[in-house]
């Protein structure tokens, strides 16, 4: 049912674009995305994860909150943030802060999502900003084999080859 | 990975001549490769003869692999939800 594959791309060493159209206007797009029961429908967790808290009030200002517990932590992951510009259905910009259940931040930025419709089909397009490119890795890292550090290590000196 | 080509050592000359760029942008390029450690590079007289080690490159590819596959599963996941959605307003508006 994909209107159109998934697209992702690193245009700067601390950003990460991720494309991807859907069959639903984008009111509804809007709404699965920033709808806390929606929000769980969607925001899956690594295996063995669960979603014990989920806020998010999609109004300058309004707060974003997502907590997961694992089987070892609780809470094993906390990710917090603010909106900060809000066109509805159009364009939304938050802040977010990614916190592991032992304390350490492992990710800070700023998420776009900017939503185009065209024929009943919406396009989404989910710009993460990094501080720093460091925290792109985190970020990536997180709720994924983290044994894989020495991996993104490499990736990231042939992404920073001069074109 | 381990064809022949793959044990072949050139020199950073020879790698450099049949591209459009000058000799220490060559050797540039090189030291990124070498720190992301895709290829050894070994001194021999005046020679810096290099050679590929792909085997990192798997790594980068099922990593972002993974990447992708993680977000493909969210938005999987919000296709079902707006498929249902779409009904669910489609039902409303039949009941109106």
């Amino acid at each position: 049912m994909n209107a159109k594959g998934l697209q992702i791309s690193t245009p700067t060493d601390s950003t990460i674009v991720l494309t991807r159209a859907f069959n639903a206007p984008r009111r509804l797009v809007w709404e699965a995305m920033f709808t806390p029961d929606k929000m769980r429908r969607w925001m899956m967790p690594p295996p063995g994860w669960t979603m014990t808290v989920c806020e998010c009030e999609a109004r300058v200002g309004g707060a974003l909150r997502v907590v997961w517990k694992s089987e070892d932590a609780d809470p094993a992951m906390t990710l917090h943030g603010e909106f900060t510009e809000v066109v509805t259905h159009e364009r939304i910009v938050h802040t977010e802060t990614m916190v592991l259940g032992s304390g350490e931040t492992i990710g800070r930025l700023v998420e776009t999502h900017a939503f185009t419709e065209e024929g009943g089909v919406t396009t989404m397009r989910i710009t993460q900003a990094y501080g720093l490119k460091e925290e792109r890795d985190g970020a990536i890292a997180s709720g994924m084999d983290q044994g894989m550090e020495a991996c993104y290590q490499r990736f990231d000196a042939v992404l920073a080859q001069p074109a | 990975m381990r064809s022949a080509s793959v044990n072949l050592a050139f020199d950073t000359r020879e790698l450099a001549s049949p591209l459009r760029m000058t000799f220490p942008a060559a050797t540039k390029h090189v030291r990124v490769l070498e720190r992301a450690t895709l290829v050894r590079r070994r001194v021999v007289g005046r020679e810096h003869l290099c050679r590929l080690s792909a085997a990192p490159l798997r790594d980068a590819m099922l990593w972002t692999e993974q990447f992708r596959q993680n977000w493909e599963a969210r938005f999987e996941a919000l296709d079902a939800l707006l498929e249902e959605m779409k009904s669910e307003e489609q039902t409303r508006s039949r009941r109106r």
